[in-house]
């Protein structure tokens, strides 16, 4: 039977070439702002203007001076909110995968609810949050990085029960009661069981929950205070006065680094899959 | 009861971190804010009157609205070829295109904006290119379209990475199945592909549209203060005007709306649709 | 009339060969199936008819004219996959009536034929299900009226009964054989089942590390299996690894075989013979087609009783036998002469080959069967 319904060549080519382009746009769209990111690091112009006079290495220099102790707030927030969400977000995961009991679905909920609410909006409830308590207590909360701490963890947390979640939504719960009935009690089931089958959720969750953490901008603007403020924002303070090449470089370090860890990563676990 | 111990700190987290907060900011909003005393405890709705009083609060609700609306469109259109794709993809490059997909996610929406300000501003390369070009300049910072741009590169990643792992769960053998029914490959994936990748199309746009009504960098640095953006006007509330109840209100809008349209659009996808 | 002729097929994937040198005719209606392991090139095969594999050498003929150069949606070809792949946002009908609405029909024509289908598929009490409402030999039915809806040229099935549980399987089976039959179409079928490749087939082809082993009937790969991985592979032997001696005697394992046929040649080879074709008889009852044993294990199976005679250190035959006769289970222990006559042996050379019987082929081995 003749498919003289299909689409006429010159139709399919047509489609075939504007489906490249969708590509090719979207592509550029990501890349080319990084890309110009990392031509511009090396401009020595102190403003912007095209073509640059010449070029330097000597931005790189000073990155840490100017963003060092942002930087070390930003890891140091990142890396306690991952290491508090993992603690209570994969046994969260695994109560709400191996469990059935009333009122699940509105855990469930809960605990998805702050990937749901514009993060402008948590940060300043949070922050006169943090105020009111200090009134009453006299406990000096705002401009504390345990407040930052606090605040990124309700950020980051679903992003790790909803990945460990997802990690045993594909495993078989037969495996644990093979071990249980080789005679495991509960937490060695746990522990030999059913943490190994979620390596990958929980690598992913962690790594999810470090860029939740190490990039957000909105919630954390009302939680700064002088000395205690992250990278993002520090970044975003020194944008307000001048727009230097010096910026371009700490976006180029950042995507070296990040790069680099992402390629041993995925040597542990396929970025691939993870990020599924 | 071994499922409450489980969910129990986690669910203490977000009820701490998220649930006072907001109930705070409810209360708040029914303030009143007085220039020199700055919150007298009340309770009246003269903010939210406010808002929707003065077509400047108003309009800069449709602006977000509508930046949202279309970032979000267009994250779907360019990130629906690239995720299908990539989760077509079968050899060693996948991972690679994964990592470039992934990496920008940890720059951070801040660093990333550097390279549109390179490209927008004023003397910047599209600007400079044009000027010796044809004699006239181009400035394309803070417009409609420098903020979308913006948006779009930053919200792109994520919404590829959410349908390109909805697509991976469809069978390719569907293809092939319609395929040798007499379906051209265009054919074959609109009638078959494409209405499977509807649940993940409504999640990744959720979140895109989330992330977009809430933007605070992008708005801040390409829209400037001639497009205004409820995120940076409800910091602007709070950090300059010192008027918490109204920028609470403004938070609450802010949020109520993202929510409601959030659930309407999630009932426009036909329940069959809904993967099993 | 549809006829199809693969010509010196063969599929590259770098170096390695899926399939190679494939040649095959399948006449007007006949059912030909592809029979091998996981990976002996057979569904690689079928894909390539398909047209979603690429031919990396050879052709592909549909009444003699090549087809290679047509992508799979002008190819015709009625595919029904292992896993089904129905389409699960669209009712069973209109997974019937998707290939038809691709060829332009609509109205009352395509829900016409749509209704033929389903009434053929007895499935018309579940015309406006999800796939995923029904049981799984429901949906290998929706799978073979979507398949057939379009008439195609030839019929193409991969694995169409290996989802299915076993009560399920040989109906099924049978249910395709009919609808086959009644439409003549030209069928290939791919399955690693041999019981299943046996009630199906016309012809069957052995395939194994992407090459014909051998083509035939059922009983051509039976009684004359070509190589010892056919004759494993279709029924049961036993094989024997070990050497020819003189004066009609095979070696293995330090246990002399006397063997029932006579053959030329020498040397290194594989003796195969078929457990149903042996049978047990007293210790001293040697002579041609026969090896001395001990009984080490027997089980009564209801209509047949299995011994394992062990005929050396590390080497046992299966032996199994009608109960019929009404004989019991030999203890383990006994010993006894395991008998057989020529059409239960067959002897292979170390390249693998037949060696051919010097003797005429007996008209009916089964009827000369030791008592």
């Amino acid at each position: 039977m003749p498919t003289d319904t299909a689409l006429p060549e010159p139709f399919a080519r047509l489609q075939r070439g504007l489906v490249a382009t969708l590509v090719i746009i979207g592509a550029a769209i990501i890349g080319v702002p990084l890309l110009l990111t990392l031509y511009l690091s090396v401009f020595d112009e102190s403003i912007i203007v095209f073509p640059p006079h010449g070029y330097t290495l000597h931005w790189y220099g000073r990155i840490l001076p100017e963003f060092g102790g942002a930087l070390r707030t930003s890891l140091e927030t990142a890396l306690a909110a991952v290491a508090i969400s993992l603690l209570a977000g994969v046994p969260a995961g695994i109560g709400l995968a191996r469990h059935r009991f009333r009122g699940r679905g509105t855990a469930a909920m809960l605990l998805l609810a702050p990937l749901t609410v514009p993060g402008i909006a948590i940060g300043l409830g949070i922050y006169v949050f943090a105020v009111m308590i200090e009134e009453r207590t006299g406990t000096a909360l705002s401009g504390s990085v345990g407040l930052m701490v606090a605040a990124h963890v309700l950020i980051t947390l679903p992003w790790v029960v909803r990945l460990c979640l997802a990690a045993l939504a594909n495993h078989d719960p037969a495996a644990e009661e093979a071990a249980a009935s080789l005679g495991a009690p509960p937490w060695r089931v746990i522990w030999r069981v059913t943490l190994p089958a979620m390596r990958g959720g929980i690598i992913a969750g962690a790594l999810f929950a470090f860029i939740v953490s190490f990039e957000n901008l909105e919630m954390t603007l009302f939680l700064t205070a002088p000395g205690v403020t992250t990278l993002p924002i520090s970044v975003l303070q020194y944008l307000q006065y001048h727009i230097d090449p010096l910026v371009a470089a700490v976006a180029v370090v950042q995507v070296a680094l990040v790069g680099g860890a992402l390629l041993l990563l995925d040597r542990l676990v396929p970025v691939a899959r993870v990020a599924a | 009861m071994a499922a409450a111990a489980l969910l129990s700190p986690a669910l203490f987290v977000v009820l701490l971190m998220l649930g006072a907060p907001l109930a705070l900011l409810l209360r708040f909003s029914l303030d009143r804010y007085d220039p020199t005393e700055l919150m007298i405890e009340t309770l009246t709705g003269a903010n939210y009157l406010r808002f929707f009083a003065d077509p400047f609060y108003v309009g800069v609700l449709r602006t977000t609205l509508g930046v949202a609306v279309a970032a979000t469109a267009l994250c779907l259109l360019f990130g629906l070829p690239i995720a299908y794709r990539l989760a077509r993809m079968t050899s060693r490059w996948k991972t690679a295109c994964m990592l470039a997909i992934v990496l920008p996610l940890f720059v951070g929406s801040t660093v990333r904006m550097v390279g549109w300000l390179i490209l927008f501003a004023h003397g910047g390369m599209i600007d400079g290119a044009l000027r010796r070009l044809t004699g006239g300049g181009l400035e394309l910072m803070y417009t409609p379209f420098a903020v979308i741009s913006g948006i779009v590169s930053i919200n792109l990643p994520f919404v590829i990475l959410t349908l390109q792992s909805t697509i991976e769960t469809i069978d390719p053998r569907l293809e092939e199945a319609a395929e040798s029914l007499g379906a051209p490959p265009g054919r074959g994936f609109w009638r078959v592909v494409w209405p499977l990748t509807l649940p993940g199309t409504a999640t990744a746009g959720i979140l895109c549209f989330i992330l977009a009504m809430n933007a605070y960098a992008t708005p801040y640095l390409l829209g400037g203060p001639r497009f205004q953006m409820m995120a940076p006007l409800l910091y602007w509330e709070f950090s300059t005007n010192n008027n918490w109840p109204f920028a609470a209100a403004l938070g609450l809008i802010l949020m109520a709306t993202t929510l409601i349209l959030t659930a309407c659009s999630s009932l426009l996808i036909p329940r069959r649709y809904r993967v099993a | 009339m549809s006829r199809l002729v693969l010509d010196r097929l063969g599929r590259m994937y770098g170096r390695a060969a899926a399939v190679a040198d494939v040649s095959l005719e399948i006449d007007d209606g006949e059912l030909l199936v592809l029979l091998g392991p996981s990976g002996c090139g057979k569904t690689t095969t079928l894909r390539m008819v398909a047209g979603f594999v690429a031919a990396s050498s050879g052709d592909i003929r549909l009444d003699g004219s090549s087809i290679l150069a047509l992508p799979p949606y002008r190819r015709d070809m009625g595919l029904v996959f292992q896993s089904y792949a129905l389409f699960p946002h669209l009712s069973v009908a209109r997974n019937v009536a998707f290939g038809l609405e691709m060829r332009g029909m609509r109205g009352p024509a395509l829900a016409a034929r749509v209704a033929e289908m389903l009434r053929l598929a007895r499935l018309e009490p579940f015309a406006e299900r999800l796939p995923r409402q029904l049981s799984g030999g429901q949906q290998q039915r929706v799978a073979l009226a979507r398949a057939l809806a379009i008439r195609p040229r030839v019929l193409l099935l991969d694995e169409p009964l290996s989802n299915l549980d076993a009560a399920l399987r040989g109906e099924v089976g049978r249910d395709i054989r009919l609808l086959q039959r009644e439409s003549g179409l030209t069928t290939i079928m791919v399955t690693h089942d041999q019981d299943e490749a046996m009630a199906m087939a016309d012809r069957l082809v052995v395939m194994r590390d992407g090459r014909v082993q051998q083509v035939g009937t059922q009983q051509d790969l039976y009684e004359r299996p070509a190589t010892p991985f056919v004759a494993g592979f279709i029924g049961r032997s036993t094989m024997l690894p070990g050497t020819r001696a003189e004066g009609g005697v095979f070696i293995a394992d330090g246990a002399a075989l006397r063997l029932a046929g006579r053959y030329g040649g020498n040397g290194a080879g594989t003796l195969a013979l078929r457990p149903e074709r042996l049978s047990l008889a007293a210790a001293d009852a040697a002579g041609p087609g026969s090896v001395a044993g001990s009984v080490e294990l027997a089980s009564y199976l209801g209509a047949v009783r299995e011994h394992v005679v062990r005929i050396g250190p590390t080497l046992r035959i299966v032996v199994r036998d009608s109960t019929a006769q009404g004989g019991g289970l030999l203890s383990a222990g006994t010993r006894v002469t395991v008998r057989w006559d020529q059409g239960a042996e067959r002897l292979f050379d170390a390249a693998d080959a037949p060696q051919p019987s010097l003797n005429p082929e007996p008209t009916d081995p089964r009827m000369t069967a030791d008592d």
